[in-house]
């Protein structure tokens, strides 16, 4: 079926490229640039929804304390003007003057508090709960002052109010209409459509089908972003991936993400269509059980573990299976994210030395278990086939997401091949500290590296910090205990009109965006 | 007529009842819908307070109970992604799905009727012929690669139709033609047969021998007799494109009632699940119904028993 998408595929490329004057492109023409995703929106408000759409039209619409340039990978003041810790538990933010919210309203620090003892609430059903957990209160001592009071030390907390935390005027959620969920009344405070300071606006609003910015006109001078040169930004859903590209060679989009990497190299081949790739923060690895949680298996064995490592040409999958953008990934966490470094073996490519190990664990004739997964199962039969290769005969259970999560929780898989983005959290804490500190998600549970990572999490000197994810990161790439794979490209094919910058934060920042 | 009205709403009574206790049965034992709600980038923490949340720790027959009493009092509830009441999400895809269906069985009644009577008057002949390819073409060529056919002649290389949306009627017609021509290939065999048959009866025989014009037996007398059958098949064509096709509306990008459920699946959107199906169980039984009825005009036979 694939092959037959294929051919036909390559015919609408080809067709496209033969039509280069016939295939008009509005974009340009009404200064709308159309973006399309598979993925159905349900609210663009971030604090309820993590989907990566809604971070991307967050970011049109939504300024936050800070900004984190995704060029430059550096924090520069947005809302804020200045921060300081007080303690290490005391961050005092000064704000930008005469900055106003796209109703016009003045923005003070009364809505900066407003907005985040909001979200901090047990019950106001935020989804990122990482985000807004550390805060204990917010306070607004004078109008261009606010002071977050933390529970710990929280050294990550400019990275939570970078980019993904927005500001709402007091009394936002006021109008969140009352819902009856789990035989109880609550507050649907996602259905209320996001007022903010930003260099878009919401024009309108149809949930599951389409998102329409404006450019704010009132944007503060002296921003960060840039003043937004493209008047209106369109966002649409389009299921198949199929449809999406039939429509950017016939100029019906001007963006799309997630090219197969099948049809990228024929497309980059389109005039006026340009393909790009880039690295993203989500990354994919083996979880090994070895603290025996699904019961006595071999993955205790730390020989059985580094034979496993040793086994994966994790260089081949990431170039030649997974595509342009994909990187192999040398520690349990994001390069990009801040505390990342392992001084740990790098486990190089060669099977004979897996095989030897595992003749050395008692297993020389490999042995039989059970590999989970739900994502992207090509890669996983990659994977298996190396495992074969070296005696280790994995079953496959490939099931969904929501099936396979309990099971995970539960304790019961010896082998799985997992993924995580680090929920668009530039910080080892969002991704090593996530497994290794005794969660559900902990199939190592090493008191020694829990401890690290604790002390990391809560250090506010970040020369400290470093040092202690660099002991952690380096003891469980030495034992083995998870496998880390590869991190994920994502290849974006947009109009040539277009002058975008693709950054490998699998975002788009369309407000630096301009014709040509 | 009383009776067999009566019987007909206690079976679909029954046959909701029992999809909707396994449906939601099935929901729940497939995954977790606090995980499918919190999404894959959620930790452990989010998805421990969307499960306290929404209710999902409490007894799975509390739930339905639940459920089942808002039902009883008109209250279908409320999407928990789409954030809107129920009965607003179905009333914002099931137009779509509705001319969708509907522009699907009239292409699909407008070239199988034809086509297949004349096929039954003119047996190995070139228009049978045609009919035949017609049909293998249809029932062989699965939805996604005649969408994309189409996509690719009429979209792409002519630029005569859009090729995605429901913004005006000519994003329509691309998806109806490819719907269509699933329902094709069963109404063609069905109104050629049925017209062989009849072809050959005795009421014919003596509309022949009585000198009828032979155009005049043809439409009056045998097509109407031929294409009995081809009513309830519609019916049940005409349901299962209600029921919405989740290729057809994922490739064109139509936010159909397929579409919805296919999505709502994903998401274990539950008590959207839990409407669709219902919805579906009372289309299938308007639809039946409506084919007995109109079988019952075509034929005094089935009238009398």
């Amino acid at each position: 079926m694939t092959l037959v998408r294929g051919v036909i595929l390559a015919g609408m490329v080809a067709i496209g490229s033969a039509l280069p004057g016939t295939a008009a492109r509005a974009g340009k023409a009404d200064d709308t640039l159309t973006f399309a995703t598979a993925n159905e929106v349900d609210t663009v408000d971030l604090y309820y929804q993590n989907l990566r759409e809604v971070v991307i039209i967050s970011q049109q619409t939504c300024d936050t304390l800070m900004y984190r340039d995704p060029i430059e990978n550096s924090y520069k003041p947005l809302l804020g003007t200045s921060y300081r810790w007080i303690d290490d538990k005391t961050l005092e933010f000064k704000l930008r003057p005469g900055v106003k919210f796209s109703t016009g309203k003045e923005m003070t620090s009364a809505d900066v508090a407003y907005t985040f003892n909001h979200a901090r609430q047990p019950d106001s059903g935020v989804v990122t709960r990482l985000l807004v957990d550390w805060i204990d209160n917010v306070e607004a001592p004078t109008p261009d002052t606010v002071i977050f009071k933390a529970k710990a030390p929280t050294p990550a907390a400019i990275e939570y109010l970078s980019g993904i935390t927005p500001i709402y005027p007091v009394g936002h959620y006021d109008s969140a209409p009352t819902v009856e969920t789990g035989g109880k009344p609550r507050r649907d405070y996602g259905a209320v459509l996001p007022v903010c300071v930003g260099p878009y606006k919401i024009k309108d609003f149809k949930p599951g089908a389409s998102v329409t910015l404006v450019k704010n006109d009132q944007y503060f001078d002296g921003s960060p972003k840039g003043k937004p040169a493209i008047g209106t930004l369109i966002f649409k859903t389009i299921p198949d991936t199929d449809t999406q590209l039939a429509e950017l060679v016939t100029g019906g989009l001007d963006w799309i993400w997630g090219v197969p990497p099948e049809n990228a190299k024929q497309l980059a081949e389109t005039p006026n269509v340009t393909v790009k790739a880039a690295p993203t923060t989500r990354m994919s690895f083996l979880s090994l059980d070895a603290a025996g949680r699904s019961g006595k298996n071999p993955m205790q064995d730390v020989r059985v573990r580094r034979a496993l490592f040793y086994a994966i040409d994790r260089k081949a999958i990431a170039q030649q299976l997974v595509g342009e953008g994909a990187e192999v990934l040398t520690a349990m966490c994001d390069p990009r994210q801040f505390g990342c470094t392992s001084s740990g073996p790098a486990y190089p490519y060669d099977p004979a030395k897996a095989k030897a190990l595992l003749a050395e664990a008692g297993y020389p004739n490999g042995f039989k278990t059970e590999i989970y997964a739900y994502r992207d199962r090509p890669y996983t039969e990659a994977v298996m086939n190396y495992l074969r290769a070296v005696g280790v005969v994995a079953d496959l259970q490939f099931l969904q997401w929501k099936a396979l999560r309990p099971i995970m929780e539960g304790g019961k898989a010896q082998l799985a091949q997992l993924t995580w983005g680090s929920q668009g959290v530039l910080d080892a804490s969002a991704s090593v500290s996530n497994y290794f500190k005794f969660s559900v998600d902990d199939y190592a549970r090493d008191p020694e590296v829990r401890d690290w990572l604790e002390a990391a999490d809560s250090t506010t000197d970040p020369a400290k910090r470093k040092d202690l994810y660099n002991k952690a990161l380096t003891r469980i790439d030495d034992q083995a205990y998870f496998i880390p794979l590869f991190s994920y490209g994502r290849t974006y094919a947009y109009n040539s009109d277009l002058d975008l910058p693709i950054t490998p934060d699998e975002l788009a920042h369309f407000y630096r965006a301009k014709w040509k | 007529m009383g009776r067999f009205l009566a019987r007909r709403l206690l079976v679909t009574i029954l046959v909701v009842l029992v999809t909707s206790i396994v449906a939601f049965s099935l929901v729940h034992l497939s995954g977790d819908p606090a995980v499918a709600m919190a999404g894959e980038g959620a930790s452990a923490a989010d998805v421990a307070a969307i499960r306290t949340l929404y209710g999902f720790d409490r007894p799975l027959t509390v739930q339905y109970v639940a459920w089942v009493g808002k039902v009883m009092t008109g209250d279908f509830g409320r999407s928990y992604y789409l954030r809107e009441s129920v009965m607003q999400v179905l009333a914002e895809h099931a137009p779509i799905t509705a001319i969708l269906g509907s522009l699907a069985l009239a292409f699909a009644l407008l070239v199988s009727i034809p086509l297949g009577a004349l096929a039954g008057l003119k047996r190995n002949g070139l228009v049978d012929r045609l009919a035949s390819a017609v049909a293998v073409t249809g029932q062989a060529a699965p939805s996604f690669l005649l969408a994309l056919l189409l996509i690719y002649i009429f979209g792409i290389r002519l630029h005569w139709l859009p090729i995605s949306g429901n913004d005006t009627a000519l994003h329509y017609v691309l998806p109806a033609v490819t719907l269509g021509m699933y329902a094709t290939p069963a109404l063609l065999r069905l109104t050629r047969s049925g017209m062989i048959e009849v072809m050959q009866s005795d009421p014919i025989r003596t509309c022949r021998a009585y000198g009828l014009a032979p155009w005049r037996i043809v439409i009056r007398h045998a097509l109407r007799s031929a294409i009995i059958p081809v009513v309830s098949l519609a019916a049940v064509q005409f349901g299962l494109m209600l029921g919405g096709s989740i290729v057809v509306e994922a490739v064109f990008s139509l936010k159909g009632l397929g579409q919805l459920a296919w999505e709502s699946i994903q998401r274990s959107d539950i008590e959207v699940i839990q409407a669709l199906l219902l919805l579906t169980a009372l289309v299938y039984a308007g639809l039946t119904l409506l084919a007995d009825l109109l079988n019952a005009l075509l034929d005094p036979r089935m009238r009398l028993s």
